[in-house]
C-alpha cells in the first residue's frame, strides 16, 4: 500500500536523518522478506525544485544512461512506474526540501506525484512519499484537491533539548575522537550554542568538528572550550555550508558580487543594479560571460528563500520598480571567504 | 546475414563497442557520440537487433538498446571486445 507521510520541524531537528534512517531500516527488512524495495532521497532545492530534474534522478538509479532530455515529467513518471512495474519493485521516495518543489511546480506536480497511485487502482502501489519540510504553511499554498492528498501522516519533529544534543554529541564524539578528547565542559559548552541556535543539532555536530580542528591546528591533546569559542566565531550559523555549495557557478559569483559590495561600501542595502554591475566586474575576473538581469533576479529570488539576502521592491511608481538588497544575518566578509573557497575548489576541479 | 556482412561496418563495430561500455543507450545518444545522424545509428542498431545480438525497450517515446543477454551472439560479442580490448591495453 502506498503511503504519504509529510515531515516537519525546523533546521537541524532531524528531518532528513529520521527519513535515512526509515528508509535504510525498511529496505533491510524488506529485502529479508524477499520485497524489491528502494528508498530514493532526493533533495529538490539541488534540482532546482524541478519535478523534471528531481524524477530524471530516480530513474537514472535504474536506468543510469536514461536520455536527459526530449520527453515530459509526465512521461518521465510513466517510465518510473514502467520500470518498477518490470522489475516488481516498489520506491520510497524521500523529498527533502519539499518547499522549493512546491514554490517551482506548484499543486500540479504534488497533484501528479501523489495522484499517480490512483489511476492505478488495482495494480500493486509501487510509488510512496516522505515529503521533508520546514513547516507546513508550503502545503497551505497548495489547492485543496491536492492538499487533501498529502495530509494524512504527518510528523512534526520538536526542537532538541540541551539533554538531548549532548546525547547526539557524545555519541559523535565517540565515533569520532580519540578517548577523553573532547572534555564534558567542551560538548556542554557546544551544545548551549546549539540550543541557541534553536536546537539546531547540525550546527551543533559542525561546531564539534570545528573545535576539534583548532584543537588539532594548535597541537592540543583535548579541544578546549576556547576552541569552542573560536568554532563559534569562525563558524556562519545563519546559513548552512552545504546551502552555499549547492549553488551553481554564476550564482555563487552573483553572490560573491554582492559578498564585496557590502564589504566595501558600508551601506544597509545596495540596489539590483549596483549588484548586477558587480557581477559583471566578477565575471570578467572568472572569465566567464555574465547571465542576463532576468537570471539574476531569479538568483535573487532564490537567495531569499534560503535567507542569505532579503529582497525588497521599492516603489510601484510608473517610473519602474527597483529591487532593494540588504545582508540581514551574515558578515560579508565571512560569505565572501566562504564562496571563495568554494570557487576555488570549484576551479580546481574543472 | 552472414557475418563478415554484420561486422564489416566501423560503425557498428562501434555501436557495439560504445555499448559493451556503457551497458545501455537510446539511438540519439549514440548517433552523437559517434557523429553521425539519426536515421544512420537507427538503421544500423536494427541491423544488429535483428541478428540478435542487441535488443531494446521502449519507455514511452524513449527506446533504449543494449546487448541482448539471451543471445549466445552478444555474449560471444562482448567476449571478442573485452580480449582484444584487454589485449590491446597490455
Amino acid at each position: 500500500m502506498a503511503q504519504r507521510v509529510i515531515i516537519t520541524g525546523d533546521v537541524g531537528t532531524g528531518k532528513t536523518a529520521l527519513s535515512q534512517r526509515f528508509g535504510a531500516d525498511i529496505t533491510h527488512e524488506a529485502s529479508t522478506r524477499g520485497i524489491k524495495l528502494r528508498y530514493t532521497h532526493v533533495n529538490c532545492r539541488e534540482y532546482r525544485g524541478s519535478l523534471f530534474l528531481t524524477l530524471q534522478h530516480v530513474v537514472s538509479v535504474y536506468h543510469p544512461n536514461f536520455p536527459k532530455r526530449g520527453y515530459s515529467p509526465e512521461e518521465l513518471l510513466r517510465t518510473l512506474v514502467q520500470i518498477l512495474d518490470e522489475e516488481n519493485a516498489y520506491i520510497i521516495l524521500g523529498l527533502d526540501e519539499f518547499e522549493s518543489l512546491v514554490e517551482k511546480e506548484g499543486s500540479e506536480a504534488v497533484y501528479k506525484l501523489t495522484r499517480l497511485q490512483e489511476m492505478r487502482q488495482n495494480k500493486p502501489q509501487r510509488l510512496s512519499l516522505i515529503c521533508i519540510l520546514r513547516s507546513l504553511k508550503t502545503i497551505e499554498q497548495l489547492d485543496a484537491s491536492t492538499r487533501s492528498t498529502l495530509q494524512s501522516n504527518i510528523i512534526n519533529l520538536q526542537k532538541y533539548s540541551k539533554q538531548q544534543l549532548v546525547d547526539i554529541l557524545n555519541d559523535r564524539v565517540s565515533l569520532a575522537f580519540k578517548p577523553l578528547a573532547i572534555p564534558e565542559g567542551t560538548v556542554g559548552l557546544i551544545a548551549d550554542v546549539a540550543f541557541s541556535e534553536n536546537g539546531n543539532a547540525r550546527f551543533g555536530i559542525e561546531l564539534l568538528w570545528r573545535a576539534g580542528k583548532y584543537a588539532n591546528a594548535e597541537n592540543l591533546n583535548i579541544a578546549t572550550p576556547e576552541c569552542v569559542r573560536k568554532a563559534v566565531s569562525s563558524i556562519v550559523p545563519a546559513i548552512r555550508k552545504s546551502d552555499l555549495a549547492t549553488l551553481g557557478l554564476h550564482e555563487k559569483l552573483f553572490l560573491l558580487a554582492i559578498s564585496r559590495l557590502f564589504k566595501q561600501n558600508q551601506k544597509a542595502n545596495i540596489s539590483l543594479t549596483e549588484a548586477e554591475q558587480a557581477y559583471a566586474v566578477v565575471c570578467e575576473e572568472f572569465d566567464t560571460s555574465p547571465n542576463s538581469h532576468t537570471q539574476l533576479w531569479k538568483y535573487l529570488k532564490d537567495f531569499s528563500s534560503i535567507g542569505i539576502v532579503e529582497a525588497e521592491v521599492n516603489g510601484t511608481g510608473s517610473r519602474g520598480r527597483s529591487t532593494a538588497i540588504s545582508l540581514p544575518r551574515i558578515p560579508a566578509q565571512e560569505l565572501e571567504k566562504e564562496l571563495r573557497v568554494l570557487l576555488d575548489e570549484e576551479s580546481k576541479k574543472s | 546475414m552472414n557475418i563478415e556482412d554484420v561486422f564489416s561496418s566501423k560503425l557498428r563495430m562501434k555501436i557495439l563497442k560504445i555499448l559493451h561500455n556503457v551497458s545501455e543507450l537510446n539511438v540519439s545518444e549514440i548517433a552523437r557520440r559517434l557523429n553521425v545522424n539519426y536515421m544512420s545509428a537507427s538503421k544500423h542498431m536494427k541491423i544488429l537487433e535483428d541478428e540478435d545480438i542487441l535488443q531494446h525497450k521502449l519507455f514511452g517515446r524513449i527506446r533504449l538498446y543494449r546487448f541482448n543477454e539471451q543471445s549466445p551472439k552478444a555474449k560471444a560479442v562482448q567476449n571478442l571486445i573485452d580480449v582484444w580490448e584487454h589485449q590491446n591495453r597490455k
